[in-house]
């Protein structure tokens, strides 16, 4: 009875298929993680898990490889039209994989993540959030990675000026103790979250011109008592709120919330202020809009033509 | 001759109470921030200037009182909540209050709603409400029983919904953006910094009413302690008694927990000292347990808020570290 | 005096738990509910202190019904000693005896001499005057129950209805508790209703006899007359000798074996 035989050529057909993987693959070496080497070829398909970097990737040009965003990219309007991939607490890591990227923007924290994207040979740019200045090495870093050094270098230079406009306005001005407030409960002062002498909310404070009444406190967030508010007493309260802007009748009951401490210069003077909108606390391309709105808020009179 | 009783309620109460009063008065004038009594206290200083007297008067009179009101009350419903359940390891939050609250809290931080009305601001308008609701599920649930509220459903009912709601509080929580998550995990941690005295009074008629209640209950706690047969021959409508120890217990709690979230360890430890010191009959242990509850929260409270000055160590924190140790201690003392 | 007529109770519609029972105690009388275990023997009783109302039937006492009078009123004329006492707190023996006097005190009301002479009196009358003091939860189990039939006594009430006193006592404790109920009844006064499906304890000191069986009087009477061979086959599927004993002229019933079904 006769056997069939693989034929040769099917053989050979084989052994050739497994040289181009080789090949192949050895093209698509990782690329370094950031502070690596060059990249052989910039990456097409790239996913971000991180908002701020998302807004990055878009202003500095690289927004159509741009494959998918976090959940909670809302900015640019583009970016909303990408598919979403979950975020810092729940990465989806199969829609991640299915969609073959071949750079993921992730947290520094995330390394389960981190380990899976390593394992499946899937170069990965992690991000640490830290202070104001990091924001534009992350830029720059960025447009290396992508290959837009250019855009990235317009995006921050921009950046650079606008905050440099900003220092020039209010460096002449005498320097106001204040108190920046990120969080608190609704019509009522209790849980009144602030920032520390760390941090990018600090920095942004000080590039505006304002003294940090928390500077002292090496932590980028305060819980603030009672107590702690009327021994500080601040000249100003800057109430930052990141979301939608506050209608003026919303901005009168906040700064209503705080005249229970009278003794503080701030009340005493009416400079409580609330500044609200889109785009206020995220450490991105929007930093020098978002110093500009507390810098006219702080010092009003610098702005005035 | 008088029985022992008498003699212990008018040695023990006189000297729980001055101790609490003692607290009440010594406490506002330690903090972080150090403040010229004199200068706090004179009325020749405008109001608005006086940043000696905000601090006694905004920041700290009003969280001494908040600290001896909730310290009070999870002490007193901790006694007769243990003595509803005949079991001395119950505490305020066996039964789902505090999970309720919880709820209700979490919901309106993480979805940053606001519902404040008639002078309460928001998370504890939710936070009561959430209270409240949990409340009546379990009494709705453990009433279903013709005689009265049996107490096996009532405990079975309340460690479900406490599971129950646990679990929709950690979905809350998933949903939620990270900044609120942490929020809402702080407003675990219990927090005593009212800064005004509106959410006190707010609280007052719920914690005047269940003290009214908790007055005319402790013979009767007694005799329910023995078991719901004998209490009923010795003439105690047993159903009626546990209903109003539930009612009362559960709404002194949720008034508590609106005010500074829920602050553990002080339902069940104040209550196991007081009784290892005066014994376990209630007409001494109900009394002295408030007071001494309210002493317990201000001295953890002034800890709390001295120990890492100027930042602040929730005071949920503190009665934990103190009560578990605690509880280490009697298990092995005991074993 | 206490008159139970048409009995009928069931926790769930079920499974009824007693069934057309009907007895009458008379003032001073000493009778024992005897059965086997799920027989009713608990239900009954709670059903005749007024701790639970009946499914159907009444129980009178003194020819009112009971629902007609107080709850003070009535644990002011029955007091009840349960099978087991288990105490989730640490009280003291006075402090355990005092509580009986919850229904003749105000409801703010501190005990005053008088209670705590009568208490003295309750421990007195069941021998533990010495342990006053002691934590109810350190004795021994035919001191507690001592101590809590002085809880009962201190009640000051005509009737003492007590649920299988002696099921968890070793011998001598039990002998204690017979001649304690038989003291109280003939020197005091004290109706008692003692249940149990202690055969001993019911001929020793039971002058009349309901016997129940799956929630039903399967006989009710004077001992002698009650409690013959046929009726304890009837009740306990066993086959006994019952007999006057020569020493103590009571009767005495000896199980000899399983009853041929």
């Amino acid at each position: 009875m006769r056997q069939p035989r693989p034929s040769r050529r099917l053989v050979v057909a084989g052994l050739l298929a497994c040289l181009a993987g080789t090949a192949v693959a050895g093209w698509s070496q990782p690329v370094a993680t950031s502070g690596g080497g060059g990249a052989q070829s910039a990456p097409r398909r790239i996913i971000s898990l991180v908002p701020a970097l998302t807004e990055m990737l878009f202003a500095i040009g690289a927004g159509p490889q741009v494959a998918a965003v976090s959940s909670y990219d809302t900015y640019p309007a583009e970016a909303a039209t990408r598919p979403r991939v979950g975020a810092l607490l729940d990465p989806d890591v199969e829609r991640v994989l299915s969609l073959t990227p071949d750079l993921v923007a992730i947290y520094g924290s995330q390394s389960d993540l981190r380990r899976q994207l390593e394992r499946a040979a899937i170069p990965v740019y992690e991000y640490r959030h830290a202070a104001l200045p990091d924001i534009l090495l992350t830029i720059r870093d960025l447009g290396r990675v992508t290959g837009h050094a250019a855009g990235a270098e317009a995006v921050a230079a921009g950046i650079e000026r606008d905050l440099a406009a900003v220092r020039a306005r209010v460096g002449t001005r005498a320097p106001l103790r204040t108190l920046l407030v990120f969080g608190r409960e609704p019509n009522a002062l209790r849980n009144i979250y602030a920032s520390g002498g760390l941090g990018f909310l600090h920095d942004m404070l000080v590039a505006a011109g304002g003294v940090n009444v928390f500077a002292d406190l090496k932590q980028q967030s305060v819980q603030a008592t009672t107590e702690l508010l009327l021994a500080r007493a601040p000249d100003v309260i800057l109430e930052v709120r990141e979301g939608p802007a506050y209608s003026s009748a919303q901005v009168r009951q906040a700064v209503a919330d705080w005249s229970r401490l009278a003794s503080v210069p701030a009340v005493k003077n009416g400079r409580v202020h609330v500044v609200s909108g889109a785009g206020l606390v995220v450490p991105g391309p929007r930093v020098a809009g978002a110093v500009a709105r507390l810098a006219r808020a702080l010092h009003p009179g610098a702005f005035t033509p | 001759m008088t029985t022992g009783v008498r003699r212990r309620m008018w040695t023990v109460l006189p000297l729980c109470a001055a101790g609490a009063v003692a607290a009440i008065v010594i406490a506002p004038t330690v903090g972080s921030t150090s403040i010229s009594l004199t200068r706090a206290f004179d009325t020749s200083i405008p109001w608005a200037d006086n940043v000696d007297a905000q601090i006694f008067f905004v920041a700290r009179l009003p969280r001494v009182l908040a600290a001896a009101v909730v310290g009070a009350t999870l002490a007193a419903s901790g006694v007769v909540l243990q003595a509803l359940l005949r079991n001395p390891l119950a505490t305020p939050f066996t039964l789902g209050v505090s999970a309720g609250a919880a709820l209700g809290a979490m919901i309106v931080i993480a979805a940053g709603l606001d519902v404040g009305a008639l002078g309460v601001s928001t998370v504890p308008m939710a936070s009561f409400a959430g209270s409240m609701g949990a409340t009546a599920i379990v009494y709705w649930l453990a009433r279903s029983q013709r005689r009265g509220l049996s107490t096996n459903v009532l405990l079975l009912a309340g460690v479900t919904l406490n599971a129950f709601f646990s679990a929709l509080i950690m979905f809350v929580q998933y949903l939620a953006d990270f900044t609120q998550s942490f929020r809402t995990l702080r407003w675990l941690m219990g927090d005593l910094d009212v800064g005004s005295y509106g959410p006190l009074v707010a609280a007052a008629p719920f914690v005047l009413l269940s003290f009214a209640v908790f007055a005319v209950l402790p013979r009767t706690l007694n005799l329910l302690t023995l078991g719901s047969d004998v209490a009923a021959a010795r003439g105690v409508d047993v159903a009626r008694a546990e209903r109003l120890a539930f009612v009362s217990a559960s709404l002194a709690t949720g008034a508590a927990v609106s005010l500074a979230g829920p602050i553990g360890f002080i339902g069940i430890v104040v209550p196991h000292l007081v009784r290892l010191l005066v014994g376990a009959d209630h007409r001494v242990v109900l009394p002295a347990s408030a007071f001494f509850g309210a002493a317990f929260l201000i001295g953890c409270d002034l800890v709390s808020r001295t120990a890492l000055a100027p930042l602040e160590l929730p005071v949920g924190i503190v009665t934990a570290m103190i009560g578990g140790p605690f509880f280490l201690w009697q298990l092995v003392r005991h074993s | 005096m206490l008159c139970a007529t048409d009995l009928s109770f069931a926790y769930d519609a079920r499974q009824p738990v007693l069934a057309g029972v009907s007895l009458e105690v008379r003032a001073g009388a000493l009778v024992g509910v005897l059965g086997p275990n799920g027989s009713g023997k608990t239900t009954l009783l709670r059903l005749l202190a007024g701790i639970r109302r009946p499914t159907s039937g009444t129980v009178t006492l003194d020819g009112r019904p009971l629902h007609a009078y107080s709850r003070r009123a009535l644990a002011a004329r029955m007091a009840v000693v349960p099978q087991e006492t288990h105490l989730a707190f640490d009280y003291s023996v006075m402090e355990m005896v005092l509580m009986g006097r919850h229904p003749h005190l105000g409801v703010f009301e501190v005990e005053g001499p008088a209670d705590l002479a009568v208490a003295r009196d309750a421990l007195a009358a069941t021998s533990v005057a010495h342990l006053e003091n002691r934590d109810f939860a350190t004795l021994s189990g035919g001191e507690k129950q001592r101590v809590v039939i002085a809880a009962a006594l201190a009640q000051a009430t005509d009737v003492l209805l007590l649920d299988e006193p002696t099921s968890s006592l070793d011998l001598g404790a039990q002998l204690d508790i017979a001649q304690l109920l038989v003291d109280l009844n003939t020197t005091r006064g004290v109706t008692v209703v003692v249940s149990t499906h202690d055969l001993a304890l019911a001929s020793g000191i039971c002058r009349e006899l309901v016997l129940l069986r799956q929630g039903r009087v399967q006989a009710a009477g004077a001992t002698a007359e009650v409690l013959t061979a046929d009726q304890v086959r009837a009740l306990y599927d066993v086959d006994a000798d019952v007999h006057v004993h020569p020493v103590t002229g009571h009767l005495s019933v000896v199980p000899l074996r399983r009853a041929a079904r």
